[in-house]
């Protein structure tokens, strides 16, 4: 059933692609366009994927409930860093983030804390001291 | 034999003290810099160039150190392929395919240990065949025209789908959608944006690092998550922490078969290590793969790939050197550093500085024999890795993943696609999807196309220039036999299954 | 937890025993709106490099390079997020003004304040060594002619700066439709000049400094340089000027800053900049590079930059590349 949604799912993608792809135009001196290869590719992938949902193959196990929802707890982490980096910093992110994985993952609370707060100045110290790629060590809520 | 008189004068520069020491720095820092996922050779050199002006190294000594950078990374990429089947960088796509595996039945130190020594066997065969034949192979490139390389690719693409996965209509589904994704953003040809949704962080594309970085690193913190907390995730150990001879000596012949398919993928300019990578590990596969053992640990599935990158990296000097042309990312920043040492790559540079081509040659070699050298006590440092608990090891590897895209890109954008692309890489796998050709697709996509509209274009929009030259019907022909070997093939082992059945 | 210590103390010794080096960081930054490596990244890298030689700085200029948009990220966020941080300076050049002219930034040209240039590459017609055409004037005349007939290259895309100079060229030489000439688009000059002797195509449009070493060789002939006067490496390629054709074709490097700047500190920038630019170290690091160091700064330099995005509009439309 997985399969088949999943086909479903690729062959709307494609299909769209396919729609918006066609209406790309270049005015002059290129003689193929720029819609040409996109169709080219849109059309196989329809094709394709139109043939997993009629001869579906493989079987998808997804996981439990609890299970489930570590992952959406990992995600929520992974995003809520890309949000918080520019306001927080980036040692005092990384360290919620490490910290946070960690404990999703099944790690103990205060070793994984422990490891957030060890590695994520060494991090901010290798990064922009050592290699110069700069970071902010205090994000704009603090300055 | 002026050509050996010059590299032996390349070797007795390059062999004071001073730049053994930056040779064996290079490697080493190369190597860290290359093992964290997000960072790799390209960023590697960037970083180290203002640090070779700081402190005021002659050209040599400033090539070496960064020609020992570039190699060392260009291996370390490897070790996380190997290790945490996240690859480092864009050439280490496909060693996950078996390195991952043998590190998962305890053959961590087996398999970095084959990945080395095949490096530098691929290696090795590159710097013979530039100091042989660099110059006449450079002007034979030059007839590669658009409609030639159309066709390099279309046979990469056939070859891909030998590569991976159980149903070979997945595969070429994922190769596609990489296909798909590499089409978006500012069209180079025609300067309009495709598929951005009028957003402005899209317009130079997605970039493979974010793509490959969030497909592998992230996906597999999402696949443990299924079973962690159950298990509390126990490390997988090794079974030794030292190689095993025999099984390195094995893999002699996929190693020359791998570094001669890399190392004429390299000289083309514009194919590169990538192309190299891909058509080494399909092709061994096609020869030697008679009990179906490809893409589940089998030595000769790390041994071809890491021969031919690496044999194609040094192929790809060739073209740039003696055009100017920089195949891929990596030899780019090549190219960058030798301008900035002075260094014009052209068609006179073989003739006007002689002593800095041969120099560069030499440093080359010397960084891969130190690197072998440095890396093989290094790997049960390197392997001791698989015994760190996930719920420590991941969270490190998410947080270095962050910060190497971040801190090239500046960009939250990218952090936020890189998520993206995770809950992709996990829903495909989860479908059975090989993730390899769909990095490849958004690898070698771009090419792709622009040269297939560019042999349109010059044709006036006739197609009939795509089979009009002799190396692009060569390539077509190749195509086809490599298609009929692979139907043949499969209908033999189907048999064979068959008759085992019949047997049972 | 024996695990955590071994490991990354190896490669935290390794680290800080390499770089015991890095210099303090100082206010000042440069954004190169692109990866490292490329032109803007250089333009970044080497005049903050010879800001701290001369001491025209405290400390190291922090080099953050933010691609995106072919500039157009860096763009934005000096618009909108830092339009008054004087410690600021973003490379650009004539690709970057192109883009802006073709409406392709998100904010319109006189949105930044434009510091100076510092150098250019020139552009070059050239063709094959074995071509049958010889002049300027003979390539015009075909390209008005008969524009089908011709393959013509470079490393920018259709309306991109290769393709509008040569479109430049052939309006002056008599070419009416000027969609009707091929355009070809290719990596880089490199790539074009090596397509271009394998015989694919006919005639090469772009910057001189990353095919010299072809014209040296022989292997490639320039028909004409679009500067004002002839380039000191090779005096003897005729300028398009001398030939009848009034075009020049620069490709610049320059630098801007925010447009809420206050004035003197404006004014000190380009101070500084000029002393840059006159500096020993720029004149040579932009020769090693290919550039020929050219000065425009302050106002001149912000009429210069809005007096060529017009033209660049104009041709622009002309063609049909914008509306």
């Amino acid at each position: 059933m997985s399969v088949r949604l999943a086909g479903v799912a690729i062959f709307m993608i494609a299909a769209l692609y396919t729609w918006y792809g066609r209406d790309y135009t270049a005015s002059f001196g290129d003689v193929l366009g720029p819609a040409v290869f996109p169709v080219i590719l849109g059309i196989p992938t329809m094709i394709l994927s139109a043939s997993l949902v009629v001869f579906p193959s493989g079987q998808v196990a997804w996981p439990d409930r609890e299970h489930g929802l570590r992952q959406l707890a990992a995600l929520a982490v992974l995003l809520g860093y890309a949000l918080l980096l520019r306001p927080l910093g980036f040692p005092l992110a990384t360290f919620g983030l490490i910290a946070g994985i960690g404990v999703i993952l099944g790690g103990a609370p205060r070793k994984a804390m422990i490891l957030g707060a060890v590695f994520s100045p060494a991090l901010w110290a290798l990064f922009d001291q050592v290699l110069g790629l700069p970071l902010a060590f205090l994000g704009n809520w603090f300055t | 034999m002026e050509t050996l008189s010059l590299l032996a004068q390349g070797f007795s520069v390059a062999l004071t003290p001073l730049n053994i020491a930056l040779l064996l720095i290079g490697c080493f820092s190369g190597t860290l810099i290359g093992a964290m996922p997000g960072l790799g050779p390209v960023n590697g050199v960037a970083i180290l160039i203002p640090l070779t002006f700081a402190f005021g190294f002659d050209a040599t000594s400033s090539l070496i150190l960064l020609s020992a950078v570039y190699f060392g990374a260009m291996y370390g990429g490897r070790i996380s392929s190997i290790l945490l089947n996240i690859p480092g960088d864009e050439p280490a796509v496909m060693t996950t395919l078996d390195g991952y595996p043998m590190a998962q039945q305890g053959r961590a130190a087996d398999a970095l240990a084959i990945s080395g020594v095949a490096s530098f066997i691929g290696s090795t065969f590159a710097v013979i065949g530039l100091t042989l034949f660099a110059p006449m192979l450079a002007r034979m490139a030059i007839y590669f025209g658009p409609a030639d390389y159309f066709a390099l690719y279309v046979l990469a693409f056939i070859t891909i789908g030998g590569i991976a996965g159980v149903d070979p209509r997945k595969t070429l589904i994922s190769a596609l959608l990489g296909l798909m994704i590499a089409t978006m953003g500012l069209d180079p040809i025609s300067g309009i944006p495709r598929f951005t949704f009028e957003n402005y962080h899209l317009y130079d594309g997605v970039d493979p690092i974010v793509a490959l970085v969030g497909l592998f690193a992230i996906s597999e913190i999402l696949l443990l998550l299924e079973t962690a907390a159950r298990d509390r995730a126990k490390p997988i150990g090794i079974d030794s922490w030292l190689p095993d001879l025999r099984a390195i000596w094995a893999t002699r012949w996929t190693v020359l078969r791998g570094s001669f398919v890399g190392f004429v993928a390299g000289v083309l300019p514009g194919a590169g290590a990538s192309l190299g990578s891909v058509m080494a590990y399909s092709m061994e596969k096609q020869v030697s793969d008679k009990d179906g053992t490809f893409g589940k640990g089998d030595p000769r599935g790390v041994a071809a790939p890491e021969a031919g990158n690496n044999a194609a990296s040094g192929g790809a000097l060739i073209p740039m050197l003696s055009l100017g042309v920089p195949g891929s990312g990596t030899t780019a920043v090549m190219l960058a550093m030798l301008i900035t040492l002075n260094v014009q790559p052209g068609p006179l540079l073989f003739e006007r500085q002689p002593e800095l081509v041969w120099g560069l040659v030499a440093s080359l070699y010397l960084a891969n024999f130190a690197l072998l050298i440095l890396n093989l006590p290094m790997i049960g440092l390197f392997s001791r890795l698989m015994m760190v608990p996930t719920w420590a090891l991941l969270p490190i590897v998410a947080a270095v993943s962050f910060v190497g895209v971040f801190s090239i890109s500046n960009s939250i954008f990218d952090l936020q696609l890189m998520v993206l692309f995770g809950v992709l890489g996990y829903l495909l796998r989860k479908l059975d999807v090989s993730l390899v050709p769909l990095v490849l697709g958004l690898l070698l996509g771009g090419d792709m196309e622009r040269n297939l509209r560019r042999a349109i274009s010059i044709s006036n929009g006739d197609w009939g220039v795509l089979v009009a030259s002799p190396i692009s019907v060569t390539l077509y022909v190749m195509t086809a036999l490599f298609l009929a070997l692979s139907v043949w093939l499969a209908l033999r082992d189907h048999k064979r299954v068959k008759r085992r059945e019949l047997l049972d | 937890m024996k695990f955590l210590s071994t490991t990354p103390a190896v490669f935290g010794l390794a680290f800080s025993a390499l770089f015991t080096v890095s210099a303090p960081a100082s206010a000042t930054e440069c954004i190169a709106p692109s990866n490292p490596g490329g032109g803007w990244d250089f333009t970044c890298r080497t005049i903050g490099r010879i800001l701290t030689e001369l001491d025209l700085v405290d400390g190291n200029v922090q080099v953050t390079n933010m691609p995106g948009g072919v500039g157009a990220v860096a763009y934005a966020m000096v618009v909108n997020e830092r339009p008054a941080d004087s410690d600021l300076i973003v490379a650009t050049s004539t690709v970057g003004i192109t883009q802006i002219a073709q409406g392709r930034y998100p904010a319109p040209i006189d949105a930044v304040r434009y510091l100076a240039m510092l150098g250019a590459d020139v552009g070059v017609i050239a063709v094959d060594n074995d071509s049958p055409i010889d002049s300027l004037g003979e390539l015009t005349e075909i390209m008005a002619s008969d524009p089908t007939s011709l393959v013509t290259a470079g490393s920018s895309g259709a309306g991109g700066w290769d393709h509008l100079r040569l479109l430049m060229v052939a309006r002056e030489g008599g070419l009416d439709d000027l969609g009707a000439l091929r355009w070809v688009q290719f990596d880089g000059g490199t790539d074009a000049v090596t397509q271009m002797m394998g015989g694919q195509i006919d005639v090469v449009s772009t910057d001189l400094g990353e095919i010299a070493g072809f014209v040296e060789s022989g292997d490639i002939r320039i028909l004409a340089a679009l500067s004002d006067d002839p380039i000191p490496a090779f005096p003897d390629i005729p300028t398009a000027i001398s030939q009848g054709i009034n075009v020049t074709g620069y490709n610049w490097r320059g630098l801007y800053t925010g447009p809420d700047v206050s004035d003197a500190d404006y004014a000190a920038w380009v101070e500084d900049l000029e002393t840059v630019y006159n500096s020993e170290n720029w004149q040579t690091a932009a020769v090693e590079s290919g550039l020929t160091p050219i000065w425009r700064g302050g106002a001149e330099f912000e009429k210069f930059v809005v007096e060529q995005a017009e033209i660049m509009e104009e041709i622009s439309r002309d063609i049909g590349v914008i509306e």
